[in-house]
């Protein structure tokens, strides 16, 4: 169960490094395709609110799952 | 007489336990109630304080709608949360009780923009704000100080009662509305009557008030208080050191997300599909969520009951999966019980009315279009082409794409299909009740006291207020990429269930993985 968690965890540190690039290409992509209002306060908050929520918690919970943090927890 | 000195302790204490739970949920519920009057009165606050022709004002009400949601609720967690664990439970939820009730109330007595001017969306902005930041302090001190009062093997069940007031607060503000509305009628409840239900909150957070400055402060607080034991930094202690940070994570990422995207599908985004995707009248899609709401709301008690019986992850986890398995199906179902195209039409009961009138220097045309159909549903579609009379205007708007008629489609669902209606959304509120009925006592075993009260808001905060608070959001958003063109109907009504299944499934991975159900008799120290 342990080296799940651990396999996992990287699993996790990944996924949160990967959503950042891919957040901001995909809005820099809609903005030039239709630069509304609309979109920017769509993208604004994606960027600015939660790419950063999701891949600080998810880079964080994978690098202490990795180490093993979670392993006492059964 | 020692069975009488017995009965009488038992006594004391089951009132004593009555008082507490009602002292924290009641003052809860006034909180949600407030927080949802804005959300329900969106459209006419919108028309009152934010003009559309006013693009600051327009920008404000942007700002107003989500920031108090997904922003500020997480600072009024962290502000309020270190209050809790500095100066106390009792106090901090009595201080956020005040606010949220004043800035409720304020907002019933601000002058419309016509009076006042730009002033008036400034000061609605900034009571919005302000009621974000008292929900955010509100719910993790009552959820504390209830914990903190219940015994190892009750606190799911005590601190279920904590959970109802979420929806009991959403049933409140749609019933008070609705009595209101009808009461005064639709041109006094726009004029002026709105202002009733913001108005009517300071009578019940007097009450609140009242009952919470009878209540003593939380035992185990009051013990740390006593021995000196507190924490002197709350927010360094609860996410600068790792041992705690990680519980913050794991609340977050396998519990409080997935339970904010369940619980805003189930309420909110079931509301909005039946009103927007199956056109499904106001007033009947209101009694739909308000009838399921009141059915499935025993179920945060049962849950929370039951997770003091076989654990807390059990059954957040079960709650998830199922939710995550059944949405598609539960919305198809939905779509379909109200889709037109499957209907048979009695075309000679179709009738159309045109009314043609001047409004100022426009012309307006109003197209009334009824239909009755072999099942009972009725349908009526409003279209209202506003032209301007003078031709070069009406050309330049025409050039500009901005004459398009406003569009209402209202479909009156028959009886069968009403309660069919009423049996989906139920499922989805005995999910809700799943993933929420035990969560707090779930948060409030897994920190100790000295720091139980910032740590347990933060994550609840951010995965109901950010996670789902997006909902809405990003589903609107998911299903509009499925449209082929700007006048068309979407390719795929269902695409933005794609959001809350993804968090959902991502959190019961993470939640079944790293969580241990072996917190539920724990003692919390």
């Amino acid at each position: 169960m342990s080296a799940i968690k651990k396999i996992a965890g990287l699993l996790w540190a990944v996924m949160g490094a990967g959503i950042i690039p891919l957040a901001i290409m995909q809005a820099m992509k809609e903005i030039a395709t239709k630069p509304s209002e609309e979109n920017w306060i769509f993208w604004s908050i994606v960027i600015v609110v939660l790419t950063p929520i999701i891949s600080f918690s998810l880079i964080t919970f994978g690098v202490f799952a990795l180490k093993g943090e979670y392993d006492t927890i059964e | 007489m020692a069975n009488d000195v017995t009965n009488v302790s038992q006594t004391e204490e089951v009132t004593s336990t009555r008082r507490v739970i009602a002292a924290s949920s009641v003052g809860t519920l006034i909180e949600w109630y407030d927080f949802y009057i804005f959300g329900s009165l969106a459209k006419i606050i919108s028309e009152q304080f934010f003009p559309k022709d006013n693009p600051t004002a327009a920008l404000l009400a942007t700002l107003a709608t989500f920031a108090a949601g997904f922003v500020v609720r997480p600072f009024g967690a962290l502000f309020f949360g270190r209050l809790g664990d500095i100066i106390g439970r009792k106090y901090t939820f009595l201080v956020t009780l005040v606010i949220m009730g004043g800035s409720t109330f304020a907002i019933g007595l601000v002058p419309g923009y016509k009076t006042i001017g730009f002033l008036a969306p400034a000061i609605v902005f900034i009571l919005r704000l302000l009621q974000g930041l008292a929900l955010g302090g509100e719910y993790g001190g009552a959820a504390t100080y209830v914990a903190e009062h219940s015994p190892a093997g009750k606190r799911g069940f005590w601190t279920s009662f904590i959970q109802t007031t979420a929806t009991l607060g959403l049933f409140v503000s749609l019933g008070v509305i609705l009595i209101v509305r009808q009461t005064l009628g639709i041109e006094a409840f726009t004029d002026w009557g709105w202002r009733v239900p913001f108005i009517l909150s300071v009578f019940l957070v007097a009450i609140s008030v009242y009952i919470r400055m009878k209540m003593s402060e939380s035992p185990l607080f009051a013990k740390l208080k006593k021995e000196g034991k507190t924490s002197a930094n709350p927010l360094a202690e609860s996410f600068q050191k790792k041992d705690n940070l990680k519980m913050v994570l794991l609340a977050l990422l396998g519990a409080t997300a997935g339970q904010g995207v369940v619980w805003y599908t189930g309420q909110f985004y079931a509301l909005s599909f039946l009103q927007n995707a199956c056109n499904v009248e106001f007033v009947q899609s209101n009694y739909i969520i308000s009838v399921a709401l009141i059915i499935g709301t025993p179920f945060f008690v049962l849950f929370g009951a039951l997770s003091d019986k076989i654990g807390r992850k059990y059954i957040m986890m079960a709650g998830m999966l199922i939710a995550v398995l059944a949405y598609r199906p539960i919305y198809t179902m939905m779509y379909d019980e109200a889709n037109l195209k499957t209907k048979t039409e009695i075309t000679d009961q179709t009738k159309v009315e045109v009314k043609k009138e001047l409004k100022g220097t426009d012309s307006l045309t109003t197209t009334v279009t009824t239909k009755a159909f072999a099942d009972g549903t009725t349908y009526k579609e409003t279209v209202k082409a506003t032209v301007p009379l003078d031709p070069a205007k009406k050309a330049e708007l025409e050039a500009a794409g901005k004459l398009k008629p406003e569009t209402k489609k209202e479909a009156t669902l028959p009886q069968s299909s009403f309660y069919k209606m009423i049996g989906l959304v139920l499922i989805q509120v005995i999910f809700v009740t799943m993933v929420y009925g035990p969560i707090a006592a779930f948060l409030v075993e897994i920190f100790p006291t000295r720091i139980r009260y910032t740590s347990m808001s933060l994550p609840y905060h951010i995965g109901n207020g950010v996670f789902g608070g997006l909902v809405p959001l990003i589903s609107t958003r998911l299903v509009e990429a499925t449209r082929p063109g700007p006048d068309l109907p979407p390719a795929d009504p269902l695409a933005g269930l794609w959001y809350p299944i993804l968090i959902a499934a991502i959190c019961f991975v993470i939640g079944s993985l790293y969580i241990s159900n072996k917190t539920n008799n724990l003692d919390v120290e």
